[in-house]
Formats: C-alpha cells, sequence, structure tokens
C-alpha cells in the first residue's frame, strides 16, 4: 500500500509539473507580444515596458520559467495584470462555488442514477429497465451546455421559477439554493446516464457471483443481497468515476457557469481568456489541475482501501 | 467577499422553499427585490480592477466613478454636437481665453470617511497628479492648475488644446480625488476608494456585482433610485436573457439583438441608442505594389457598398459611415465622394492595366468581421478581384501593420479596422498623421497639408472654422483611395419603460442620472 501511495504521489507530481510547464510556455507560444496581448493595442510604451519588466518578460525563457516555477512551488502565483491583486487569491474566491456547484450536480445524478442502475440490474430486460436505458442514453448524448440553455430559457426566461443568473446573495442560503438549482441540474443531467449504466453493468457481473447466488440459497431477502453485499462491491468502479466526474467538473463546468453567469473557476478561466489576463488563466488552470490530481488520487486510495482485493494486487 | 454558510437549519429551510415551489408550482423564486421601486437593477460588461482614475482600464470604471466622484464639467449630449456644460459640483465653469479654465466649486460638498469639504485644492491635486499617470493623455496640455480661494481656481493650459474641455475634462481620467485621503493611501488605489463624493457609496463583490447604495454624506441632488445593483455579466447574450427573465432593468445589446427587437421588444421595454463613437473602415496599403496605383484603390472605393455590408454583416442597424468622425461630433460628414458603381470600378482597373488581382483580407477573428470580410469578398469579386479572407487573433492582429514589429507590414495588403474614440474629433485624425505611419497609419500615406491641418484643428477655439478642418482631413484621407468607410456601431441600450436611463455616447451608463418615467 505504501509503495502505492508514494508511486501515485510521484506521479502527481510529474502531473502536475508538466501542467506547470505547458501553462508557462502557453503564454510565449501565443503569437503577439505578451504585454501587448495582454494590456491591449492602446496601451502606452511605457505601461508596457512597466509590465514587461514587472512579469520578468525581459528575461531569457529560461529564467522567466525558473521564477516562474520557484514562486509557483512557494503559492505565489503571480498577480492580475490590471488590478494587480493576487491571482491565488482570485482563484480561492471563486472555487467554493465551483466545489458546491459540482457536488450538487453530482449528488443528485447519484441519488437517480444509482437507484436506477441497481434496479435495472435486479430486472435486466424488464420494461423498467429497457426505459431506464433509454433515459441514460438520451442524458449522456445531450450536451450540458444545451441542457443548462434550454432550462435557463424554460424555467428562468418563460415561467420564471428560477433565476437566470448570478450565484445568489451573499449571506442568503435560501438564494443561494435558488441559484444553483439550474446550473446544478444542467451539469448533472449526463451523469445520471453514466451512472445509471456503469452501476447496472458492475451489478448485473457482481449479482452472478457465486457468493451471490449463496446469499439466495441461504434464503437472504433480495433487498439485503443487492444492498448489502451486491452494492457495496458494484459501487467500487462508480466511486472512481464520481471522483474522475467530480474533478472533471471543476472546470467542466464552465458551460453552466458561463450561461448563468455563476461565479466559478470555469468562468474566471474563460472571463480571463476573453481579457487576455494571463497570469489568471495560469495559476487558475495549475489549481484545477492541482485539485483534479489530488481528487484522482484520493478516489483511487478510497477503493484500494475499501476493496481488498485492490490493496493486495498493489 | 463571497459568503457561503451551510447549517442544517438553513438547509431545511431551503429545501422546505424548494418542496412548496415545485408541489404549488408557482413562481416563488421571482426576484421580488428588484421590483421594489427604489431599486435598479443593470448589467455591468466586464469587473472592475482599478479604479484609480490614473491607472484603471475604463469601462466598468468610469461608470462606477461617475457614480460616486466629482468631476468639473460633463458632456452636454442635448447639444447639436457634443460639447460641454458645468456638472452639480460648479457654480462656475468658463474658458476665459484658449489656455485658461475658471472654475468655482459649489459649497457643502462632503467626502466620505469624514475627509471634509470638496475644494479647489482637491481638484489641482486630481488633475497636477493624472499628468503623471496612465491616463495622462488629455491633460498633457495642463500645465498647472492656480487656486484663488477655497473653492475657485483656475486650469491653466501650456498652449491653447481645443479638446481638453470636450475630451479631457468629461473623461474617464476627470474624476476628482480626496487630497487627503489620496495622501493617506500613499497616493494610489485600487478597489477601494479613500473617500466618495457622490450619491453612491461602493459595495463590490468581486466577479459578481458592484451595489451602489446611498451616500448618507451626500448633500447634492438625490438620484431617482436609491440602490442600484450593477450585475457583472460579461457575456452579452447571457446579460440579454437575463433581461428577458426581467432580472434586469437595463443591459446593453448587441447587433443582433438590437435587429432581432426592432421586430419584437420584450414586454414594457424600449431600446435606447446612446452613440456611435466607433469608426470601421476597409483599409489599404498604398506601399503595397499591389495598391500602390491610385486607380486600383479607387477601384476598390467604388466596388464596395457599405450598405450591403451594414445590412448583412449588422442586420442594417448601424450608421453608415463617411470618414472617421463620429456622429455627434464636430465635423462629421454626411455623405463621400466615391459612390457604389462596380462598372466604374472595373473601368479603373482596366485604366490600370490590372487584371486577375488577388488581394488578402485580414480581419479580426469575430464573428460580425468575418461576415462583413466575405460580404467584401463577394463584391471585389464581382469587378474581377479575388480576396482571400484571413481572420486573425487580437495578438497578430494589432501588430501587422506596426513597424516595430518586423516587415509584416510590408505585406499587408488590405484589412477591416475598427477605432473608438472620444467626443472631440481632434481623437479620431491623431492616427493618420506623416508620424503615425507605420504606428497605426497602416494605410502609410504622408500629406503635409493634412498634418497642418491637424495641427490647427488642436488649438483652433471657432467652431465653424474647426469643422471646416475636419471635414477637409476626411476628404484628403478619402482621395488616397486608401479607405472605404463602412459603418459607426452604436452602443445601444434595452431598458424597462419604468425607467430613463442616461449613457454616454461611449456606452458608459450614468447611473446618478437615471430617472423614473
Amino acid at each position: 500500500m505504501w509503495s502505492y501511495l508514494l508511486k501515485r504521489l510521484g506521479l502527481s507530481a510529474v502531473i502536475v509539473l508538466s501542467a506547470l510547464l505547458v501553462l508557462f510556455l502557453l503564454l510565449h507560444l501565443i503569437p503577439g507580444d505578451p504585454a501587448r496581448i495582454a494590456l491591449g493595442p492602446r496601451a502606452t510604451p511605457e505601461v508596457v515596458a512597466r509590465y514587461a519588466e514587472k512579469a520578468h518578460l525581459n528575461e531569457p525563457v529560461l529564467v522567466q520559467f525558473w521564477i516562474y516555477f520557484t514562486n509557483a512551488l512557494s503559492g505565489d502565483l503571480g498577480v492580475d495584470v490590471f488590478s494587480e491583486r493576487s491571482v491565488a487569491k482570485i482563484v480561492l474566491e471563486d472555487l467554493p462555488s465551483t466545489l458546491i456547484l459540482a457536488a450538487a450536480g453530482l449528488l443528485w445524478a447519484a441519488l437517480i442514477g444509482i437507484p436506477l442502475g441497481c434496479l435495472s440490474a435486479i430486472r435486466p430486460n424488464s420494461w423498467f429497465d429497457r426505459m431506464t436505458g433509454i433515459i441514460s442514453v438520451s442524458t449522456i448524448a445531450i450536451p450540458s451546455f444545451l441542457v443548462a440553455i434550454w432550462s435557463l430559457l424554460v424555467f428562468a426566461v418563460t415561467l420564471r421559477w428560477l433565476p437566470a443568473i448570478g450565484g445568489g446573495e451573499s449571506g442568503d442560503l435560501a438564494d443561494q439554493v435558488r441559484h444553483l438549482i439550474l446550473p446544478a441540474f444542467a451539469v448533472g443531467l449526463g451523469w445520471v446516464g453514466y451512472l445509471a449504466r456503469m452501476v447496472r453493468a458492475s451489478m448485473l457481473e457482481v449479482m452472478n457471483e457465486n457468493y451471490i447466488r449463496a446469499a439466495y440459497a441461504f434464503g437472504l431477502t433480495q433487498r439485503t443481497i443487492v444492498f448489502r453485499y451486491a452494492l457495496k462491491v458494484a459501487i467500487l468502479p462508480t466511486i472512481t468515476l464520481i471522483g474522475i466526474g467530480f474533478s472533471g467538473l471543476l472546470s467542466g463546468a464552465v458551460f453552466a457557469e458561463i450561461i448563468f453567469t455563476r461565479p466559478g473557476v470555469g468562468k474566471l478561466i474563460y472571463d480571463m481568456v476573453m481579457n487576455r489576463n494571463f497570469p489568471v488563466v495560469q495559476g487558475a488552470v495549475l489549481i484545477t489541475t492541482a485539485i483534479y490530481v489530488l481528487i484522482t488520487l484520493l478516489a483511487d486510495l478510497l477503493v484500494a482501501w475499501l476493496d481488498p482485493r485492490v490493496r493486495d494486487s498493489l | 467577499m463571497i459568503v457561503n454558510s451551510l447549517n442544517r437549519r438553513g438547509f431545511l429551510k431551503a429545501s422546505a422553499l424548494l418542496s412548496a415551489g415545485s408541489l404549488f408550482g408557482v413562481p416563488l423564486f421571482s426576484d421580488g427585490a428588484r421590483a421594489q421601486a427604489q431599486k435598479l437593477t443593470v448589467r455591468m460588461d466586464n469587473d472592475i480592477s482599478i479604479l484609480d482614475p490614473g491607472y484603471m482600464v475604463g469601462g466598468t470604471e468610469i461608470e462606477t466613478q461617475n457614480a460616486c466622484l466629482p468631476c468639473l464639467v460633463n458632456l452636454d449630449l442635448e447639444a447639436d454636437v457634443y460639447s460641454w456644460k458645468p456638472s452639480v459640483y460648479v457654480e462656475k465653469f468658463e474658458q476665459r481665453d484658449p489656455t485658461h479654465y475658471d472654475f468655482t466649486l459649489k459649497p457643502g460638498f462632503k467626502w466620505s470617511n469624514g475627509f471634509g469639504e470638496l475644494t479647489a485644492e482637491d481638484v489641482k491635486y486630481s488633475y497636477e497628479r493624472i499628468k503623471t499617470t496612465d491616463w495622462k493623455g488629455n491633460f498633457e496640455a495642463l500645465d498647472h492648475v492656480e487656486l484663488t480661494d477655497k473653492y475657485s481656481g483656475t486650469l491653466v493650459l501650456s498652449q491653447p488644446y481645443a479638446p481638453f474641455a470636450v475630451a479631457g475634462l468629461t473623461s474617464g481620467g476627470s474624476a476628482i480625488l480626496c487630497k487627503a485621503a489620496m495622501l493617506k493611501v500613499g497616493g494610489k488605489f485600487t478597489t477601494e476608494i479613500p473617500a466618495v463624493c457622490g450619491p453612491y457609496l461602493i459595495e463590490w463583490t468581486p466577479k459578481q456585482k458592484i451595489a451602489f447604495r446611498p451616500n448618507p454624506d451626500w448633500t447634492g441632488p438625490k438620484p431617482a433610485f436609491a440602490e442600484v445593483d450593477a450585475l457583472i455579466i460579461a457575456d452579452a447574450s447571457a446579460a440579454e436573457l437575463a433581461y428577458e427573465a426581467d432580472e434586469l432593468d437595463a443591459t446593453e445589446i448587441t447587433s443582433a439583438t438590437h435587429a432581432r427587437y426592432k421586430e419584437k421588444l420584450p414586454e414594457n421595454s424600449a431600446i435606447q441608442v446612446a452613440g456611435s463613437l466607433q469608426y470601421m473602415w476597409l483599409g489599404m496599403n498604398t506601399e503595397n505594389p499591389k495598391l500602390s496605383d491610385i486607380r486600383v484603390r479607387k477601384a476598390i472605393q467604388h466596388a464596395v457598398d457599405a450598405n450591403q455590408v451594414i445590412q448583412g454583416a449588422y442586420a442594417g442597424i448601424t450608421d453608415k459611415s463617411n470618414g472617421i468622425i463620429c456622429p455627434g461630433l464636430l465635423g462629421h460628414r454626411t455623405a463621400t465622394k466615391y459612390a457604389f458603381d462596380p462598372e466604374k470600378a472595373k473601368a479603373l482597373l482596366a485604366e490600370a492595366g490590372v487584371s486577375g488581382l488577388e488581394l488578402e483580407l485580414k480581419t479580426l477573428n469575430e464573428q460580425e468581421r468575418i461576415l462583413a470580410a466575405q460580404i467584401i469578398q463577394a463584391q471585389l469579386q464581382a469587378v474581377g478581384i479575388t480576396v482571400k479572407v484571413l481572420p486573425l487573433d487580437e495578438g497578430p492582429f494589432w501588430e501587422m501593420g506596426d513597424q516595430s514589429k518586423g516587415d509584416g507590414y510590408k505585406t499587408l495588403e488590405i484589412w477591416l479596422m475598427r477605432f473608438g474614440t472620444n467626443p472631440d474629433p481632434q481623437e479620431a485624425t491623431q492616427w493618420f498623421t506623416s508620424d503615425q505611419v507605420g504606428v497605426w497609419n497602416w494605410e502609410r500615406w504622408k500629406n503635409e497639408e493634412y498634418d497642418s491641418l491637424y495641427k490647427q484643428g488642436m488649438t483652433e477655439s471657432d467652431q465653424e472654422k474647426r469643422a471646416k478642418i475636419y471635414l477637409r482631413m476626411q476628404e484628403i484621407m478619402e482621395d488616397t483611395g486608401a479607405y472605404v468607410w463602412i459603418n459607426h456601431e452604436s452602443e445601444t441600450f434595452v431598458h424597462r419603460t419604468s425607467v430613463n436611463i442616461s449613457v454616454l455616447p461611449s456606452g458608459e451608463m450614468q447611473l446618478r442620472d437615471f430617472t423614473k418615467a
């Protein structure tokens, strides 16, 4: 287990370092003068020169990378081109909102998708199973940005039941929940299908295992067999999937965040790309990459902890 | 600061609300707060970065400053051409001669945070400071500010500069700061104005909202709306949907939506075109061998129909351009010397002995511009010129005519360009003087008369003579054959009929001047 942990930690460090390098190169691969791109065409030469000096753009590329690398290691991701606010602070301001959206989206998807998958597996090829299959494929096939636009048009613009934009008033939980419903619905809908299909497939496999047949032979109720024995094993791949899904939603919720003008890391990255504010883009992508790697690692460790077979095979 | 607190009681309360809403299907979630008559909700298209007038980005920051900082003059939008009028803060503002502007502040305006009264000393500090900052451009002609007494003084220019009042004193950099408060914070600030003197105080939630709340120290005219929430919505389409969902009282709209709203406006809504301080043209590099013959350039002038471009790419809702001076400004042209005439274009090409001409049309990679470029491509094809449209990202686009960035300017042929300007014609004409060749004059022509007129225009105080100067300058530009004028894109807003909005021609809202209809 410890060697597995060390290996995974080492791999995670390599991934984050690679992201650091790619993000650094990104700024230099974009055609044009980085300072002028960031500040706009009409920025005066003095302002451009001041920015170039502050961002170390006059130094050789390797020196620039070393400065960027050492600063990033110490938690200094630079400052916003315009406001000179700390990039780390800007990203961390928006991170909770994205975490809440991703968690809410996956939570409701799991609450619907996992039972759907279980019930389908218990009665394979029944009308319920077929209906679940159709619903699953449909929800997977519809892109989340379309769900976002349609739900916004129906529930916010036409029916006016729910708010169209924003994250809700600070300190007003009810208002924040109102603003969360449509974005969470949009990012979670596709996951209902994914989770239902994944749980169904795993459950079907587990339900054919000898120990499940033995449990039936002992006369245990179906409910006990499914929830106490079968689901416990069948849920393992789903945990990994949810872990990856959660990490992916950190930046993948960008469509919902943009369409609902909801604060979040995805929208932050989008806005900053539009404003050519590259230090913030670099910082936000780096932080989401690090979180992605961390959550994926935690999900794998959780599976290893839950399943002795996985642990033993390490 | 964003606060996200979650506790059991709150969760249960929210869950109960949601359940009730879904059970009864009633619009429990409509935004009741905004409906209160005293509160206005508008859209701002960008977050604030730096509110310091000397170092700001512009746009949203100017709108924010307008709501809470003093100034000497405002833009007079009622006049035939844009001019200035004294602001609510001054008893008197007069131009004594071409280099002296006298002002007297009204007594009794208080700075917030206990910094005392607004005085002439604050004006002197602010304007002499702005000369040393990134926004010094419009204040370079200012030599110093002389103080007469506590409330009076004179702005003294080092030389006559006609645009000073209209372009300088109404610009973003003209906000007056509290000297005492500025000295206390070290002479510079970012997003927290050390002291305000206006009807509103600011509460900022980064990337979400700028809330304007009543300033208890304000003794001037009360604004019609005690509170204003400016929601930061970068995406225009999202803002338009929010407006249609009744979550905004006013928002700027795109050309496409303007066209759609012309057919059918949302309920209780009206459209207001604030101004058109942008000018777009098709530019030609006069030094490029393919275009060095003026007859070829004139042929292109005759081959392009700007009206078709406006119809096709801008849904027919922008003003046709006849030069670089925008509508509402001194020297605005109402017609061009050339007309759309494909036959004449063909004749000019034949006369120049040009056939099978192939050109590269560069444009910014934006939907409307690409569409405009494609229409021009088709029009030029009709007279025998084959055009390849090349959309570029901002980095390479803004460098393609810049001589300091390499030899790329030599191969530049034709391009679609749009500039923005301020309410004085001097701003737009400055980019085409001889010393701007290879900087912003990418058409690369020089004309002594133009250069001389440019200098005259800056110092001429007679409006009629000034108008003639700028008309002649545009005629000189057009005569080079290097320009096909396209359009002036407008700043267009949709708003509730219960609200009268006030917007500067450059698109910045003046929230304190919004009124109830």
